[in-house]
Order: C-alpha cells, then structure tokens, then sequence
C-alpha cells in the first residue's frame, strides 16, 4: 500500500527548529533545516544521526526545501550541508537565497567569534553551501528529477517566504513554513490555489489566538516612539539585520514624514544597507500598495533613517536607534542599551522574541538589576517595553488556509501541543478531515490510494459507442476489456486486440456440472427425452439434437450417459462458457429437477 | 553549589512544581539538568539532596501532582536519575522515591506515558542511573528490561533508538565487574539481567516481523560498536547461528541493519574467527548490488581481512562501472575492470531497472571507491586505467556525447544523459584518481572530458564547480618535465584551451559560476605563478583584466574572490601588462584601498584585509617601496569599519608589521616560555617612532575596548607583545608623569567606559612605553577569555531569569522571529 510518511524532528510540537522528513512514493524530502537558538551545543541543530543512519545523505534525501530566511527554518543548512555531508539539491526562493547567508553569517559572528562557540560553520561554508541553492520563482513548476517536482507559493511572513507543493505521481504534500494570511506594511497575504493535496503541513504559533488588529499595535509602538523623542529621550530598538527591521523603518519613516518629526532615527550596522537593497531588488515579492507606489517612490529608500556611527551614542538629545543582534546578545545593542539603560527618560523596545540567556531575555521578564561582567550591577532604568510584530497566521487565517487548500489530511508543527490539540479539534469538527500532531521524532504514516494512469484503446471506445450509449461526463459507466501492460505502460484493449498484440491463443474455459436422473432407459432414450424437454421449455433458445446423441442449447453441451454403479440412474454431463453462465445455471437446475414424465 | 544558587533553589522548585506556572522557555529545563549534571559531577549528590531537601521535596511532589506537564515529569525522571548515579544517593532515594518514579506505580502506568517526552525521560533517567550494580537489581525488582523491550517498537524514532541503547547499557552493566574475567563465554551462567537481554534478542532475531529484526540487529550493533569486553565474544558465538539463518531468507530482511551490525563485529573481532568472514562472504553474495556496497566498503577499510573476501568485496563496488565499461566499449579493447567476468547479470538488471535504481547505484559505486582511493589499505593492485576509462564513460554518457552500439549501452545512455546526480559523483570521483597515475591517452581523455564539461552550456553552477576541483586537482598532479621546472606539454597545451573557457565563465550570468572560476583562478595561480608557461598563457589571455573587472561585481561573494584572485596574480607579478608594470600596480593598491574603504559588504572588505596581510608578510614590491605609508592608509580604513573581522584583521596585519619592525614573537609551543624576545633599545626607538607615525597604537587602544570581544583579545595580545618587546630595557626615555600620558590615560578610561569619540592624538614613544606599563593588559586579557555572555550563562542567571518569568509569560510566549 503506498504511503506518505512525514516525521519531524524539529517543530513537532515546538517553535523551536524546524525540520520535517516527508517521504511521498519513495521520494524523501526534507523541509527546513532550521537551528534553536536557546542552545549553544549541538543541541541547537536537528539529530540528523536519524538520516544518516539510513546511509550516505545524498543518496537518501532528493532533496531540501527552504521554506523562508529565518535561523529557525534555514540556521542548520551550512552545517547539515557542510559538516554532515549532503551534497544534493536545495530550493527556495531567490529572496531567501540572496537573505540566507546574511542571517548565517551574522549569527555565525555572534556564535562562533564572539562567543567563542566551536564546531560551527565558517563563512566559506555559508558560501558553499548557497551554491547548492536552486531558487525557484513563485507557482513555477520545478522538475527535481523525473517523478519529484515542487511548487512555491506566496506565504506573506518576510520577504522571500513561500509555501511549497511537493507532487510525485498524483500524490502531494503541501507545506506551509511560517505564514501570514492578513497583509502588512511591506508584504501581502498568504495565499494558494485549491489543489487538494492528501496533506497539508501547516505552522500552528498562534493556534488558539485570533490577533487583534496589527494596526493597533503598530500604532501603540509609533505613540511610545513619539512620547519618548518628545521628552527628550533615546529609544533602542533591537533587530535581527532583516524582516522586522524593515517594517519598523517603513511605519516609522512614514510617521516621521506626516509629524515633520526631526529627531534622527539611526540604522547601527553595514549589514542593513545590504538588507535594504534587498528588499528594494525584490519588490515584486512585497505587498501591492508598495508595488504600486514604487514607481513615484521606493518605500525602501529612506529620508529620514541614517546610517549609525558609534559616535552617535553619545550625543545629546532625542534619538531612535536600530541596532542589531535582537536579543541583546552581545556587540552593539548591547553596548548601547548599558549606555542608555541607567537613564529612564530612554526606552527599549523588544519587538521579538528573546531566548534564555541573553539580556533581552532578561529584561522582558521584568529583572531590573542585571550582574555584567567583573560583578558589576547595570541598573536598568529605562523603560522596558516588549511588541510582537511576529506576522503569523491567526486560528482564524489556519482556518481560511485549510479551507482554501481543501486537503485530505492536516498535519500541525511548529506550535506548543496544548493549543495545537485545540486547533485539531476545531480543524476535524470543521472540515471533517484527519489532523495530526506528531511530537519530535513521531511518524505519521497516510496510505494513500495510487493512481495509476491508463490508457484506452480507441476500437474499444469505438465498440462501446456502437452500442449505442454517448458518453456522459458526469456519470461513471462500466467498461469491460482487457489490461495489458507493455513497456511499462497500462493500456485497456479489447480481449480480440490483447491476444493479438500478446500474440497468444484464446483458451475456451468451460463450466461442468453432473446431474443425477433416475431413469432406467437407455442414454440415448435419456438424451431425446431431456431434448424434448428442453425445447418444450425453452421456447426463444436454439434447442439442438446432435447426431452423436448430446443435446445442445446455444454454447451448451448435454450428454447423458450410463452410471457406473447404479444402472437405474443416468448422469447429465452439463458442460457451458461462461457467456452463457447465466443459461448454464438455470438449464442445471431445470434439470436437477428431473424430467416430466412421459406421457 | 554557589551559595547563591542554593538559595535561588527553593523558589525554583516551588514553581516547577505548580502546575499553574508554564516553564519560560523550552531550553532552561535542559540547562538545568546540564547543570546539576556538572554539579553531581563535581561532588556528592547525598550531600546536595541533604543540603537543599527542596529538590526530593519537588520529586515527591511531582509524582503527587496530577496536572503537571509531560515537560516537569519527564525533567524529574531525567534529574532523579542524576542524582541516582552516585550508589550512596541512590540507596538514599531507592526506598521510595525510585520505585514510584521508574515502578509500575509512578508515570509508566499514568495517562502521562502517551507523551512521548516522558517516556523518553524515563529512558534518559534509567540510563543515567545504571552505573553501579545495585542500580541492575534495582531494573530487576521493578520490572523495568520488559518495558524498555517494548519501547523498542516505540513510534518516536527517539525513545525507541534510546531504549535500545538503555538496553546495551544495561547488557553491558551486568556483564562488566569483578567476575568479568572469569565469566564463561558459555551464556548459561551469565547474570539473569544479561540471559534475559540476550534471550529477548534472539526471540527477536527468529522473528517473522521485520521491525523486530531490525531492532535486534541495531541493539547487536550497539553493542559490538560500543562495548569492548571479553563477553562480546561470547555473544557473537551465540548468536552468530541466528544472524547467518537470516540470510537463508529471501529477501534477505533488515538488511541495511544486517550489513551494520557485520560491520561493527568485524571491525571489533578477532581476526581469525573465519566463521565471520564465511557469513560476510555469504552476505555479499546474498544481497543486491544496492544493498551489498556498503558492505563491501566496509570489508575493504577493514585492517585484517582475508584477501578471497577483499576480492570478493571489491568486485562488487567495481561491478556497476565494469557493466558500463562493457556497455559503452565500441570494440574489444583492453581487459575491462574484472578479468573474465562480464557484467554480473543482476547488476545490468539494477541499472537498467529504472532510472533512479541506476543512478543511485552508480552514485553509489562512485562514492564508495572515491572513499577508498586514497586509504593506504585500498586493493593492490589498484585498477587505476580502467577506472579512469569508466568515469570518463559515465560523464560521456551523461553528457550524451558517448556513443555507444550495444543495446545496454544505448539505454544506460538515454537514463543518464543529463542526470546531474551522477554528473556531481563522477566528476567528484574523477578527482579524487588524480592521486593515481594513468596512461598518458586516458589522462588527455580526462582532460578532453573536463574541457568538455567546462565549456558546454548544459553544465549546472554544482557541476561546473565540481568540474573546476577535478580539473586543478588533475593539473596540480600532472607530472613535471624531467630535469625541467616547467610544465609538461600536455599540460602546457591544455591550458590554452582552458583559459578561454574559464574567461567565458567569469562572465557567467549567475554568480556561483564567476565565483567558483575565481575560486579556481586563485587556486592555480597559487600554485603555478612561477612556471613561465603558466605565466605566459595567461597573460596571454583576458583572465587578469575580467578578474580586475569582477572587482565591481554586483555580487559580494564575487567581490570577494576577485579580490582575493587579484591579490594573488598581483603577488606573483601577473596583473600587469609587461610595458608599464608600476602603473598597473599602483592602480590595484588604489582599487583595493577604495573597496576597503567604501564597498557596503563585510566579504571584500575582508578579503582585501586578507591580501594586504599577505603583501606585507610576503615583501609585494609595491608594498615594500613604502611600507610605512601602506600601513598607516590601511590601519586608518581598518579603524574604521563596522565589520569587526575587518578590524581584527587590521590588528593581524599592524602585528606582521611589528614583527617586521622588532622581530618574531616568541614560540608558540605551549610548553615553551611564549615571551619574545626584547628588541636591541636602538630598533625600539626607532620602530616606536614608525609605529606612532602610522597610528598604530591609536588603532589598537581604541581596539582594545572594542564591543566585539575578539577584536579586543587580537588588540591585547598585540599589545602584551609590544609591551614584552619594549619594557625591560630602558627604551625610550619614559614620560610616564608627562601632561601627555594622563590626558591619553583619561582617555582611554573614557573609552573603557564606552565613550569612544575623543580621538587619542598623536603619541609619543616615550608615552606609549609607559601606557603600556600602566594599563593593566593581563587583567583584561583574562577577562576576555571568558565567552561574552558567560554572565548570561551562568547557573545563577538562569534560576533568576526563570523565576523573574514566572507571571510575566501570558504576554510573551510562543512567539518566535
């Protein structure tokens, strides 16, 4: 029975690193490759010795999909690539080949250099391993090999990040990666054609959630920046070089503009400029409203936002400052926020999620007095304010998604189990299908029926028609003929047409039955009487009396002859094809009844 | 434990053990345990437990509790496991508290056993636990080897791997000891624990149920792999009849297992046992041509083996490109790959099969003999002409200009041509040969096929990269003209042809092709910039004005490698056209200067860092003219830059300066005293001077309290070196109470405290000595060591951060980048 497999071992029921084994008809398929970046061991990367020991990487998997640029999806993919040794194919799209290796390369830095992390991959690695990458364009067919393609689709989230259809034959996996089904600043909704796939994998962050508006949101952070500047205070907003940092430039450059505001907003890194260029070079994956206007203005090429000096830190005055890493790890966010943290007119804002162990972790769970190197105690001061502008798709956009892809089966990943058992419920209620939520490690397994196509001989159509029946499109009908494969191919012909290609000999099949008559007269007098029976009774049939004694009606054959025990019982030997099945049960139990009298 | 900690803990424990409070973060209970583990590791568990009773407080609790989540319990099992590992600890817990968390009574019977976290946690706490014998009696009394039987089938790949690992342990706990050395290898008196282990697996051995097998083998595996005594012996004598009977079916189950599972013993058996080496040969008989390669690697890196199963081995990772040798060949030419023997009929059967059982069957062939090639233990003789002849065939083939007349060879060519799987293996392969020597017609077929691949539209960015290794790995091989130090004709006449297309390449629309050129350029000239053939072909060719081009590549990574390619033609004099050298040059410097100082990405900015270094440490003629002037131009863009490498890499290239000015450092072997040298007090001086000229000292205190921390570390132990070179002998006349020297020190205190905008103004000598005196430079160089977050990592700030996010976690969970 064929069968898809999908196992996780990573973001089953997690938001941790994503990384799920699909195998459909004998394709593996790996999608995402991401890393967690809570650990700072081997902890982080997916357990690939689960592949591995299936043999060489490259002969098992057909391939990686990428789903979108972030370290969660995409952080393990130089090291898998790299270190453990697959050398095949990898996809996504080209936003996400372009953006990859900036975010591999900076948290590389923070990893490798400033901590001081081994077993970590180089820069040449990151580079190596993009010259792997296939980028594919959006809803463009890609071939892996002659059975396995693949499709993307637009997915919202960041720049770059799609959903991918994975097809062999006629079976098919969609996987969504993170997606957004409402629009934002800078990109449009998630969105897919009706393609019925017998799964759909689907992120779950926001499983019991429906989202207030982000408006609401993006207007409280605009309120916080602007009370902050106008009592004279600095605000720290730290980011990741990509996604977030670019919203927040657009709301902000924009409310500057309508409030003539002239405090300067300042981007920290070199990294960003590149990051800009980006987003301006892929406009076309960005939302209509910013397509539209890119011919006046590009949204992306900013008036008021400069780039950052060092310098800058110390002048006097109101400031907003962009700096990277985004969780306050180390270098320059950190080293401003220890600048700005002892004064509370400033204010930080955390617009994203900080793992354990770093200083945005800290502050966002409320400590205020934090121990820094050499036992010295940096008090916090400042305003401490945390905004999730993490674009997901709400209940309510899952909903939608499953709705519009109309799948078989749903299978939920990257989201914690409680809300994830909840969705489930809503999900097999709604749309009366199986969902699933493996835990790392788990398999699902979905039979799946095969389709295998086959084609018709036109002579048998042609007979079919001639028997006076048009076809009609919307009504099965049933078809006899006969299946023959050649060439690895499935052809229904005729039974006339297969013998002749297979150039075989028709073989008669005939059915048999022995009656028992009492009747102490001789065969040949058994015969006549059971002839005159049967034609007597058998009006519309052609009813023979054959010279040498049998009796025949159409393909049946009667004889009578002599039991060798009982000489005053007579056997019938009833013999017919199986065209004349029908004829052939009804004359035995005619006969089993015995035969009238004679009068 | 710090005492800080032990008074963090009791809070700790309380909100792990309230149901109503969710953990912050999924990572803190894993840093958790990792931390008691270290803890436990350090000391006596017993006297933890007495000393902060909180912790047994909380496992008791934990199994009272109904509503904890499947996180907590599976933390427990694992945590009561560490401290379990110490005997005195563990017959402190055994009376209650382990039975009810590992018995029937505790999870194992409860509705929490469905998570799969718990039941992994339980493995993980018996696995940790197992470490003396009492722990054995422990595993006996509760019950526990049957429920790790049955987690063997376990649908979570992960607690089914590590049930059989416990069970190993377990085997491997029982058998080692005291009586190990007196045990028999007969299995009657092994300890119950151990027959009940081995009987399981020999139950699952004879099973019908593939998965069973599978598990039995892997468990085998396991142990043969891991565990090293005597026993292991024994084992193998018993349950060697078992593993042979499997391969008396068909097909033969488990394979992939199977072939495992011989491997490990192979490689831990003893060389004479021939019962082995017959299964071994029967396995290799007995399995496909798919399933039976790794096998035969296997066999092949083994260090004793007997040479009738080496060669056996062999002939089946040569079968598949013996058939296509056989497919391919126009006529009867030379003996094939295996003497006598035409292509086995199951492998054409496999290659012919479908398309992917052939592609992954030659991938396969390619990769495996591409892994022996170069181990010393490789079959002698090694086939090295035919098995360049097969390569080139495959890529012929691929490529579709092979032509081959028989049958097989016409359809191995309609399923390959194309195939870029293959293409990758091959060419991979085909440079891995370029160890070995060939006949001088196959090594120009070598050459024609990667010209051929090089230049022909069809070739993937994979392939023509791999293509580019293949050919430098076959021209750095190729043999030299006797009494001669150029290259060889062929050689010389290859390149001809070459140039033109790696030309065309660099002006390859997609990027991974100009860079992988470049990257091949690089490499090349790195190697033959002195051979006056190479010399004269390329300056023949466009190459070096196309790679001074790719300087302004809209592409970084491109960038990058011109940079880098163009250092290295500059160095070996192959930039310049041979009328007006200087100019050429002096343009270069310029160019290259200017990408350090304006191009918006880290990549060239680095790679220039990189090749100016090398200039310098090498004596570049342009350089030398007036090095002091170069280095203070560079030291001056370096300081400035916002990529940190790009600064470190200036402290790398102002220390080749100092060591030039003053000498080499010290050795650097570690158990040698690392201090350099002092420099004669008149050098000193005078390399003072020129090192204040070029703002060297500015760019390394400004370093020294840089927010990158390497950054800082490369600035203190330039520093440091400076210093031992500069301080015994008297020097310059010191100005350490000069107005000059406080200002600079105040300054620096400044920057210390992260104010960096005061610029340090101009040094003198004397005042450097003294500033070098007065900062405390081993301080810092300790403080630096430590990792930057080492405050953030430590076991005290994840109790206070997981007890501040008690309360606050409603607004901020699960969200994610």
């Amino acid at each position: 029975m064929p069968e898809i497999r999908v196992t996780p071992l990573g973001a089953g029921q997690d938001v941790g690193r994503s990384c799920i084994l699909v195998s459909i008809a004998g394709k593996n398929v790996m999608l995402d490759c991401g890393m967690h970046m809570g650990f700072s061991d081997d902890r982080r990367f997916p357990d690939f010795s689960y592949i591995t020991r299936s043999g060489r990487l490259t002969d098992f998997l057909d391939c990686v999909i990428i789903s979108h640029f972030h370290l969660d999806h995409c952080g393990a993919l130089p090291y898998f690539s790299e270190m453990v040794g697959y050398d095949g194919p990898i996809y996504m799209t080209q936003p996400t080949q372009a953006i990859c290796p900036i975010l591999l390369e900076d948290y590389r830095k923070i990893a490798v250099d400033k901590k001081g992390e081994a077993n970590f991959f180089t820069s040449q690695m990151i580079k190596d391993c993009m010259k792997k990458v296939v980028a594919v364009h959006l809803h463009q067919t890609v071939q892996v090999d002659d059975e396995l393609e693949i499709k993307a689709y637009y997915a919202g989230h960041v720049l770059g990040a799609a959903m991918f259809q994975i097809k062999v034959g006629s079976e098919s996996v969609v996987y969504t990666g993170d997606y957004n089904m409402t629009p934002d600043r800078h990109l449009g909704a998630a969105w897919i054609d009706k393609c019925r796939p017998n799964l759909l994998i689907t992120e779950s962050t926001y499983a019991t959630t429906i989202r207030d508006s982000k408006r609401c949101r993006e207007r409280d952070f605009l309120k916080k920046v602007h009370e902050t500047v106008e009592r004279g205070g600095k605000v720290l907003i730290p980011v990741f070089a990509l996604g977030r940092a670019q919203e927040l430039c657009i709301l902000l450059e924009t409310f500057w503009e309508r409030m003539d505001l002239k405090a300067p907003i300042y981007f920290s890194t070199g990294l960003t400029e590149k990051a800009n260029h980006y987003y301006k070079l892929f406009i076309p994956w960005t939302n209509q409203k910013i397509r539209k206007t890119f011919v006046q203005r590009n949204m992306f090429e900013f008036k008021h936002i400069k780039a950052f000096d060092r310098a800058f830190a110390d002048s006097p005055g109101p400031m907003v400052v962009f700096a990277t890493p985004g969780m306050l790890h180390a270098g320059q966010s950190l080293q401003i926020f220890r600048k700005w943290a002892g004064n509370e007119k400033n204010m930080v804002i955390m617009p994203g999620y900080c793992v354990q162990g770093t200083v945005g972790h800290k502050i966002l769970s409320g400590q205020r007095k934090l121990e820094m190197e050499g036992r010295q105690v940096l008090e916090v001061k400042m305003q401490v304010e945390y905004m999730s502008f993490s674009a997901h798709a709400d209940a309510k956009g899952i909903m939608q998604l499953v709705g519009q892809a109309e799948p078989e089966n749903v299978l939920l990943v990257h989201g914690e189990a409680k809300k994830m058992e909840f969705l489930k419920q809503k999900i097999e209620q709604e749309f009366r299908v199986s969902c699933y939520m493996p835990a790392n490690g788990e398999t699902v397994t979905l039979p799946t029926s095969p389709s295998i196509p086959v084609g018709i001989s036109l002579g048998l159509l042609k007979r079919e028609m001639a028997q006076g029946l048009l076809p009609d499109a919307k009504k099965p009908r049933l078809l006899h003929g006969t299946l023959i494969m050649k060439d690895s191919n499935f052809r229904l012909v005729s039974s006339e047409q297969a013998l002749k290609e297979l150039g075989l000999a028709e073989h008669q099949l005939r059915f048999t039955c022995r009656v028992h008559l009492h009747d102490t007269r001789k065969e040949q007098e058994t015969a006549v009487r059971v002839y005159s029976h049967l034609k007597s009774v058998l009006k519309d049939h052609c009813v023979q009396h054959l010279p040498d004694g049998s009796v025949t009606v159409e393909s049946i054959l009667i004889q009578a002859a002599a039991h060798s025990e009982d000489p005053g019982t007579k056997v019938l030997l009833v013999s017919w094809t199986y065209q004349d099945e029908e004829l052939g049960s009804y004359l035995t139990s005619l006969l089993k009844k015995g035969l009238p009298q004679a009068s | 434990m710090d005492p800080e900690c032990s008074r963090l803990l009791p809070a700790l424990c309380a909100v792990l053990a309230d149901p109503r409070q969710p953990v912050a973060d999924d990572t803190c209970l894993e840093k958790l345990l990792d931390w008691f583990t270290a803890v436990t590791e350090a000391g006596s568990s017993l006297l933890l437990l007495q000393e902060n009773p909180c912790l047994v407080e909380l496992l008791f609790h934990v199994l009272k509790s109904q509503d904890l989540s499947s996180r907590i319990l599976s933390f427990s099992l694992r945590l009561a496991g560490i401290f379990a590992a110490q005997e005195n600890c563990f017959q402190y817990l055994q009376g209650e508290l382990l039975p009810m968390l590992f018995g029937e009574v505790g999870p194992l019977g409860g509705a929490a056993w469905t998570a799969p976290a718990v039941r992994s946690g339980w493995i993980q706490g018996l696995r940790t636990l197992a470490q003396h014998p009492s722990a054995l009696h422990f595993l006996a009394a509760c019950g526990a080897v049957d429920t790790i039987f049955s987690l063997q089938g376990d649908p979570s790949l992960f607690v089914a791997s590590a049930a059989g690992q416990l069970l190993v342990h377990i085997l491997d706990l029982a058998m080692r000891g005291p009586a190990e050395g007196r045990r028999s290898l007969q299995a009657c008196d092994w300890p119950a624990c151990a027959q009940k282990i081995v009987g399981h697996i020999e139950d699952s051995l004879c099973s019908t149920a593939i998965p069973q097998v599978t598990q039995a083998l892997s468990v085998l595996t396991t142990a043969f792999g891991h565990c090293h005594g005597l026993w292991t012996q024994g084992l193998w004598v018993r349950l060697s009849p078992l593993v042979a009977r499997l391969l008396e079916k068909d097909p033969v189950p488990a394979s992939h297992s199977l072939v495992d599972l011989l491997l490990s013993v192979a490689r831990s058996a003893p060389s004479s046992d021939r019962g082995l080496w017959e299964t071994l040969a029967q396995t290799l008989s007995h399995l496909s041509p798919t399933q039976a390669g790794p096998l035969a690697l296997g066999i092949l890196k083994l260090q004793d083996c007997p040479q009738v199963l080496r060669t056996q081995a062999f002939g089946i990772l040569l079968q598949p490109l013996a058939c296509v040798l056989e497919a391919a060949a126009q006529a009867p030419g030379p003996p094939g790959l295996l003497e006598g023997a035409a292509g086995d009929s199951m492998t054409v059967d496999t290659l012919l099969s479908s398309k992917s059982a052939c592609v992954g069957l030659l991938c396969c062939a390619l990769a495996h003999l591409g892994l022996l090639q170069p181990l010393p233990q490789r079959p002698s003789p090694w086939p090295q002409a035919p098995l360049l002849g097969a390569a080139v065939t495959i890529l012929r083939l691929c490529s579709g200009s092979a032509a081959p007349t028989s049958d097989v060879g016409g359809r191995l060519c309609a399923i390959l041509v194309g195939c870029g799987r293959v293409q990758r293996a091959a060419l991979d392969f085909l440079g891995a040969l370029s160890q070995g020597t060939g006949p001088q017609e196959l090594v120009t077929q070598v050459f024609s096929v990667l010209l051929e691949y090089l230049v022909s539209p069809e070739s993937s960015s994979m392939v023509l990269k791999k293509a580019f290794q293949a050919t430098l790995r076959w021209l750095l091989s190729s043999p030299k003209t006797p009494g001669c130090c150029d290259l060889d004709p062929h050689t010389q006449l290859f390149l001809t042809e070459l140039l033109p297309v790696l030309q065309k390449r660099l002006c390859s629309p997609c990027w991974e092709v100009r860079d992988s050129g470049l990257e091949f350029l690089t490499q090349m000239t790195r190697h033959w910039g002195g051979q006056a053939g190479f010399r004269q072909a390329l300056l023949a060719s466009e190459v070096p004005e196309l790679t001074k081009q790719l300087l302004r590549d809209p592409e970084s990574y491109v960038r990058a490698s011109a940079v880098t390619a163009t250092g290295q033609l500059s160095s070996w004099g192959l930039c310049a056209s041979p009328e007006c050298p200087g100019a050429q040059q002096e343009s270069l410097l310029v160019e290259l200067l200017h990408i350090l100082s304006t191009d918006s990405e880290g990549f060239p900015r680095r790679a220039v860092m990189q090749v100016f270094t090398e200039w310098l440490r090498d004596g570049h003629a342009d350089v030398a003219e007036d090095a002091e002037r170069f280095v203070a131009g560079v030291l001056q863009a370096a300081s400035r830059d916002l990529d940190w490498e790009v600064r470190a890499q200036g402290l790398e290239l102002a220390l080749v300066f100092l060591e030039q000015l003053l000498g080499q450092r010290g050795s650097h072997c570690p158990y040698a005293e690392a201090l350099p040298e002092t420099a004669p007090p008149g050098v000193l001086a005078q390399a003072l001077q020129v090192l204040c000229r070029v703002q060297l000292f500015e760019f390394a205190f400004r370093a020294l309290f840089d927010c990158d921390r390497p950054v800082a570390q490369k600035s203190c132990d330039l520093l440091l070196f400076l210093r031992a070179k500069a301080a015994p002998c008297g020097g310059p006349q010191e100005a350490g109470d000069s107005p000059n020297v406080a200002s600079v020190e105040a300054t620096l205190q400044r920057w210390q405290a992260g104010e960096q905008g005061q610029p340090l103004g101009y040094l003198e000598p004397g005042a450097v000595v003294a500033l070098l005196r007065s900062v405390d430079l081993e301080g810092l160089r300790d403080t630096l060591a430590e990792s930057s977050d080492h405050v953030e990592k430590s076991p005290q700030s994840l109790l206070q951060d997981m007890l501040a996010a008690v309360g606050v976690l409603g607004e901020n969970e699960a969200d994610c980048y």
